[in-house]
């Protein structure tokens, strides 16, 4: 053992740094750690790949394209132009000559609004009931639990109708949250179950006795435990959010102050005739298919994310090469001691 | 297959490698190899493995975990996992006069010879079952798929699990996890032997358990191989435990077998220098405590086997010979049935002695304990309430009261060392985490260096000390290596967290630099790499070790190790131990050692002149100086547990257990008087209405005893008529629901 | 053990319904304008007198609440008109909610529940298929089109579907419950008749559903393959269609229970949107008709109605998993292993 060649009072527990390491050093290892890595692995999964490339467009679309494509206007071209034929209106025009394409665009940043806010609440919500409920305990665990357990088998379409006819919401975050009212439930409730059986981990307990404050705990060692969760939570209520808020557009439920795809469906299907004839088949088709990429974006991207918080994968996309080399034994022998055993 | 073809071929490799061939082989296996393809190239998990396997005999195979034992059981039933490929021949003789290719069996006939020949226990009696089927389904498809009859199978299912002392009644309608860890790996034994096999394979089957329950089981084998003329190949990591059972004895390291042999002959006179290291690398009752030693190094990695002998990195008498060329099995002493695969078996037993070695010597450091305790427990309680899902309604169920600790009193000294032994579900994980206030006791008192440990944290009367000085001054080292670290930090960061919390004055390069300086200590070196892996990236050793240091870095004053060791392999626990052992020295702290390993126990506590504590459904039923209490055991369950825990002794036969039931009772509803009279083969009447206490006789101030046969003779336990155990049927009469209140146990 | 499971469970449920009563009572009171000043409205434009007994008793009789009374009085007697079935009568149609809501839950229930079945049915089968054939060019195909699928929105392919095969090819109905030449009753006309006039509606709820479904058997049958009983299993010999199904599938399938409970609020959620599209008079038809009229009693009646068929279905389900999984429903936090 080392120890033998020390002396007595060299105890490694009165070590004191004699070098200092640069602020800008550590910000890189910090921005490697936290964005390029993460950025690595889902690169390295073709459906987190696609899937991040089609948010990354409506991200856009909704930022940048709003500068880029002019607000549509009544009138500005001829009715119901054709998709693909007139370069001034890609996707075509309604009967009342709006760009479709415009109005397409035009309709993402509310809708983003909406996303992030319905999709915050929600994720924000179970995380805060979930891990709260599970690592507590007791009285508190059961009364939550209680409530949540109610507002989960509360259909949330009626509710949400019903809340929407109450309130008439304009903004879109406003409408987000009420969407998404009830939609944490289930999420928290499996957090929850996840938390009671990682705070009876071995790690957690050590923290614990370490006397490191809960808030520390439930940060550093149980809501990291739970990201892949989260995330790809995050993005299935993103998607609740697009296909709810679009339905209630389309149904006319929410007040028509904002562009919405779901407006435009309602408007094409209701004055357009789109069912009757194929000529407005378009204004109908162009919004539908807005949703369905945004969503299959969505999925894609859940689908590939559950990689991205295995330390496995992780460690073998750092930029530390020795801890790859080593890595890589480890990881292959460990594959083989499972063969031995299993 | 015919003999000359295997000696033909395998001439040219192995000299006189015939050695290991037996008399009447019931299976026999040649130039045997496990490979897998990687991309970092082909991995060999089995390497040319030439082995006969003796009729009706018990054949133990011994190894390291990673050595390639496991393979060895699949390859004898051809039951290899993919992507991995079995090559050479395996030869099975249902009788002396047939053999059977079984690497050249159509599906069904492999089919065939699985289960009703051949059969095979695992490891994890759990997850060998079918969780959402009762047990006497698994009975009943088996007999169904090999269209046996099916009264006369069960028939035959319900003599085996008697033969293994269940109750076939309630454990054939049980579903898996309604069974104790000890019944299902019993259950799985009788499932395995319901069509009447010749050969039973068994990997690692009691691994998981206690070593009573080890022990029960292995004593049960014994009969059944006797009973049933089985032949039986017992796999395990575990020298000592299968030494008493097995007729033979093949080590296994790096994917080949290193030594074979008759167990006494292997024992007594082992000639591979990997042999000679494991057995002294083992804890055991017997050993003076100075001889034991840990073997230097790692095992080696399937795709990257050493040239040569592959053990010669770790040997002492590696010299260029054996870096050169892989050694032949040579005959050890001219016998028929030992041979050894070395170049230097002859110099073997001299270079590395079995006996006094005297060289390592720990310090005694029995002085420097206090006289004022650090940790005192008084009365101590500890009940759970057992309750059901939450829900609405669960508010107004009656609870079950589990007793977990019952009236429990202990001091624990600085620089003291205190070992609790007992097995799965006696309480002495939630006594230690009452002891370091991890756990509220539901009666009496905990206190540090006076103050209760309770009131501080209530802030009830006069805090001297505030209870974050008493909660950084108790900590705990956890039992799964794995587990016992955050498994997406890096031991850096995790290491840093309680000195970020602490050490405020700290800057980030003062906490690295300490890390590292630590991480050196313990002799993880290079410290940088280490500090920037996961978890995942260090072996059970290694990750054992940044939980040591991380307890550590608290500065504390009682660390509890709760069955620290018990997750690593055999060879890796003698060198933990001692690390601990010796940072105590640097650190001035005391432990509290957990174990369900009486030898752990004793290396542990022994070294440091510390004390055990025998523990028994909640109670201390025993407690002592360390070599008093092995050499001297005066609880009849002390003495079970000593028998427990085997000892290199091969020409005693696997006894009887001193017990007479297997399964510990329901501590729900935990029998009256002494609790051990249910199963205690001393018994009598007054046991039952009794209860004996610790402190009342004082036979030895040092060494206690709670059993009625340590009072005077006065005293009506004499008197009483001993409690009639003679029918079978009692023998799990008591062993109803044998939960374990410490899962992680 | 097993019996304060079920009881407890039960109470839940009652309670749930409770609960939700209870929300619509609050909801109905924070109406915009409210009850009230919608009938006075109503009354003023009737007969121009604006007397305010005649208005509470006729808001009485619209929603079983008296806009007079104490608040609790107002709770108490809502609750008690609503556990005899009485939820008020609807405006827009004068005619008792319940009455209503009788003729048609139902058809909501029989298009919901076989789009159920059919969703977990297909979804299950081709998960399991694809965890067997995993790797292979049927399996990424297969798992692709599960994406898709599932990416669709319901009512966008109910949308589509009405337009082709009910406007354009003509080949299914555009509305309606039955054709109007069947004669109520156990006939085959009339079952064929209800399947052809639901089939788009289940198709819609079942294409862009199942793929989800199929998903999630296919990862937890892959976990299951991997797990140490089935190798034991096909050691001992049990034969490989036994494994698929009492192994892999029940194991596989356990844990998708919560999916099918959540779907099952979906689903009945979704009856809105889908009803309203293909014309088709169930529960969710007649809410989307109310919220159109300002029916405040018929929306919150099916609203009520909804939530009671969810809850009951939720319950069904829970206590069905209770007998299918033997781990459930005896503490689950107490691991004797």
């Amino acid at each position: 053992m080392t120890a033998d060649d020390r002396t007595p009072d060299d105890v490694p527990f009165e070590t004191v740094s004699s070098s200092e390491v640069t602020r800008g050093e550590r910000i890189r290892a910090t921005i490697d750690e936290w964005i390029l890595v993460p950025a690595r692995i889902l690169w390295s999964d073709w459906r987190a790949r696609v899937g991040t490339l089609i948010m990354l467009l409506y991200v856009l679309m909704g930022t940048v394209g709003v500068w880029l494509v002019d607000a549509p206007q009544i009138g500005e071209g001829e009715r119901l132009i054709p998709p693909f034929t007139d370069p001034s209106y890609p996707l075509g025009t309604d009967s009342m000559g709006n760009d479709l394409f415009a109005q397409v665009v035009h309709a993402t940043p509310p809708m983003l609004e909406m996303i992030v806010a319905g999709a915050l609440f929600t994720t924000v919500m179970a995380t805060i009931v979930g891990t709260f409920s599970g690592y507590k305990g007791g009285r508190t665990d059961k009364l939550l639990m209680m409530f949540t357990d109610i507002l989960l088998t509360i259909p949330g379409l009626p509710l949400v109708i019903v809340i929407a006819v109450i309130l008439e919401p304009r903004e879109p975050w406003v409408i987000g949250i009420i969407l998404t009212l009830n939609a944490w439930a289930g999420l928290a409730r499996a957090i929850r179950s996840q938390v009671l059986t990682m705070r009876e981990e071995s790690f957690v307990e050590a923290s614990r006795l370490m006397g490191l404050p809960t808030r520390t705990i439930l940060v550093k060692d149980i809501v990291p435990g739970l990201m892949p969760y989260i995330l790809v939570n995050f993005v299935n209520s993103a998607r609740t959010v697009v296909f709810t808020s679009v339905g209630l557009y389309f149904l006319g439920i929410l007040p028509f102050t904002n562009h919405n795809w779901g407006v435009m469906m309602n408007l094409a299907y209701t004055t357009g005739g789109a069912l009757y004839t194929l000529r407005a088949a378009h204004w109908l088709l162009v919004p539908m298919a807005a949703i369905v990429l945004l969503s299959f974006g969505f999925i894609l991207f859940a689908q590939g994310t559950d990689r991205l918080f295995n330390p496995r994968v992780r460690a073998r996309h750092e930029n530390n090469a020795g801890a790859n080399s080593s890595d890589d034994a480890d990881e292959n022998s460990g594959k083989v001691s499972t063969h031995i055993q299993g | 297959m015919s003999d000359n073809s295997f000696t033909g071929r395998s001439e040219a490799t192995k000299a006189d490698v015939s050695a290991i061939q037996v008399d009447d082989p019931i299976l026999e296996m040649r130039d045997a190899s496990v490979t897998f393809d990687m991309d970092r190239g082909e991995s060999r998990v089995l390497d040319q493995v030439n082995l006969d396997v003796q009729r009706n005999e018990i054949l133990g195979v011994v190894g390291e975990s990673g050595s390639g034992k496991s393979m060895f059981a699949s390859a004898l039933l051809d039951a290899v996992v993919d992507p991995g490929t079995l090559s050479g021949d395996i030869t099975y003789h249902p009788d002396p006069d047939r053999s059977v290719d079984v690497l050249d069996l159509s599906p069904e006939q492999l089919r065939e010879l699985r289960w009703e020949e051949i059969s095979m226990v695992f490891q994890g009696a759990q997850s060998s079952f079918n969780p959402t089927t009762t047990i006497r389904d698994h009975f009943e498809e088996t007999i169904e798929a090999h269209n046996y009859d099916m009264a006369q199978g069960m028939a035959h299912a319900r003599e085996l699990l008697e033969d293994l002392y269940l109750e076939p009644d309630r454990v054939l309608d049980a579903y898996p996890h309604e069974l104790s860890g000890g019944m299902q790996q019993r259950a799985l034994i009788a499932l395995s032997l319901v069509l009447e096999p010749n050969v039973l394979v068994m990997d690692e089957p009691t691994a998981a358990l206690d070593l009573l329950m080890q022990r029960s089981i292995l004593s049960l084998l014994n009969d059944l191989q006797e009973k049933y003329d089985l032949t039986v190949v017992f796999i395990t990591h575990d020298l000592p435990l299968v030494a008493g059972l097995a007729d033979r004895l093949a080590v296994m390291y790096a994917f080949e077998f290193a030594e074979v042999g008759p167990a006494d002959e292997i024992i007594r006179n082992p000639t591979h220098p990997y042999t000679r290291s494991l057995l002294k690398a083992v804890p055991n009752l017997d050993t003076p405590l100075q001889e034991m030693q840990p073997i230097e190094g790692m095992a080696p990695d399937p795709v990257d086997v050493p040239e040569g002998c592959s053990y010669h990195p770790r040997c002492p008498l590696a010299d260029d010979v054996c870096r050169a060329s892989n050694p032949a099995y040579h005959a050890v002493d001219d016998s028929d049935d030992h041979v050894a695969a070395c170049f230097h078996w002859e110099q073997a037993s001299d270079v590395l002695s079995l006996t006094t070695d005297g060289e390592t010597e720990h310090a005694e450091i029995v002085g420097k304990q206090s006289a004022d305790p650090v940790v005192s427990l008084t009365d101590v309680d500890v009940h759970f309430e057992q309750e059901a899902d939450g829900g609405l309604l669960s508010i107004f169920d009656d609870p079950d009261l589990v007793h977990a600790v019952d009236d429990v009193s202990l001091d624990v000294y600085e620089n003291d060392v205190v070992a609790l032994v007992g097995e799965s579900g006696c309480g002495k994980t939630t006594l230690g985490k009452t002891s370091i206030a991890a756990q509220r006791p539901t009666g009496g008192s905990v206190t540090y260096r006076e103050q209760d440990v309770w009131d501080a944290k209530d802030g009830v009367g006069d805090v001297e000390t505030p209870f974050e000085a008493i909660r950084r001054s108790l900590q705990m080292v956890h039992q799964d290596p794995g587990g016992s670290l955050n498994p997406n930090r890096k031991v850096q960061a995790s290491l840093e967290a309680p000195l970020k919390h602490w050490n405020t004055g700290m800057d980030a390069e003062d906490r690295k630099e300490r890390v590292f300086s630590m991480l050196e200590y313990v002799g993880m070196s290079p410290p940088e790499d280490y500090a920037g892996r996961y978890p995942h990236q260090l072996s059970g050793g290694e990750q054992q070790r940044v939980a040591l240091i991380r307890a550590l870095l608290m500065n504390p004053d009682l660390i509890l190790a709760d069955e620290a060791v018990s997750a690593l392999d055999v060879s890796l626990r003698v060198e933990v131990m001692d690390l601990m052992l010796e940072l105590q020295d640097v650190f001035d702290t005391s432990y509290l050692f957990i174990s369900h390993n009486l030898s752990n126990a004793r290396y542990f506590a022994g070294n440091a002149g510390g004390r055990i504590g025998v523990m028994y459904l909640g109670e201390i039923v025993e407690i002592g100086p360390a070599e008093e209490i092995i050499a001297n055991p005066k609880h009849p369950y002390t003495k079970v547990l000593k028998w427990s825990t085997a000892d290199l002794e091969v020409d005693q036969d696997v006894e009887e257990p001193p017990i007479s039931s297997i399964d510990i009772p329901d501590p729900v509803d935990p029998p009256s008087g002494c609790r051990f009279h249910t199963r205690c083969p001393e018994a009598r009447e007054a046991c039952a209405r009794q209860q004996p206490s610790l402190d009342e006789h004082a036979s030895d101030d040092e060494h206690r005893v709670a059993c009625f046969r340590e009072y005077d003779q006065s005293h009506e336990y004499w008197e009483s008529e001993p409690i009639d155990d003679g029918e079978s049927t009692d023998l799990f009469a008591d062993g109803s629901d044998a939960a374990e209140i410490e899962s992680d146990d | 053990m097993i019996n304060s499971y079920y009881v407890q469970r039960t109470a839940q449920a009652i309670f749930t319904v409770f609960a939700v009563i209870t929300i619509t009572f609050v909801l109905i009171r924070q109406i915009p304008g409210g009850p009230t000043s919608y009938v006075r409205s109503q009354l003023a434009q009737q007969s121009g007198s604006v007397d305010m007994e005649q208005i509470n008793t006729l808001v009485e009789a619209y929603t079983n609440v008296r806009p007079d009374e104490p608040l609790y009085v107002q709770y108490f007697n809502y609750i008690t008109s609503v556990a005899q079935g009485d939820l008020g009568t609807s405006m827009y149609y004068s005619t008792p909610v319940s009455e209503i809501m009788a003729a048609a839950v139902p058809w909501t229930v029989f298009v919901m529940s076989v789009s159920l079945v059919l969703t977990f049915g297909i979804g299950i089968s081709l998960g399991a298929l694809t965890a067997y054939v995993e790797g292979s060019r049927f399996d990424v195909g297969l798992t692709l089109i599960s994406i898709f699928l599932n990416s669709i929105p319901y009512y966008v392919l109910a949308i589509i579907l009405v337009y082709a095969l009910g406007y354009q090819l003509d080949w299914f109905p555009i509305g309606g419950l039955v054709g109007g030449d069947v004669t109520v009753g156990l006939n085959l006309g009339f079952i064929a008749s209800a399947i052809y006039h639901a089939a788009l509606p289940i198709a819609s709820f079942v294409v862009t559903g199942f793929g989800i479904q199929a998903l999630t058997m296919r990862g937890n049958s892959i976990r299951v393959l991997g797990e140490d009983y089935i190798r034991v299993a096909r050691l001992r010999g049990i034969p490989p269609s036994e494994i698929a199904l009492q192994y892999v599938g029940r194991n596989a399938i356990l844990p998708m229970y919560t999916g099918m409970m959540i779907s099952i609020g979906f689903m009945f959620g979704g009856s809105i949107i889908m009803e309203e599209i293909f014309a088709y008079p169930g529960v969710g038809y007649y809410m989307f008709r109310a919220i159109s009229a300002s029916d405040y009693p018929l929306m919150m009646g099916a609203f009520l109605i909804i939530t009671i068929a969810v809850v009951l279905g939720i319950f069904v389900a829970d206590l069905t998993y209770g007998k299918i999984d033997p781990r459930a429903g005896q503490g689950g936090n107490r691991e004797s292993y």
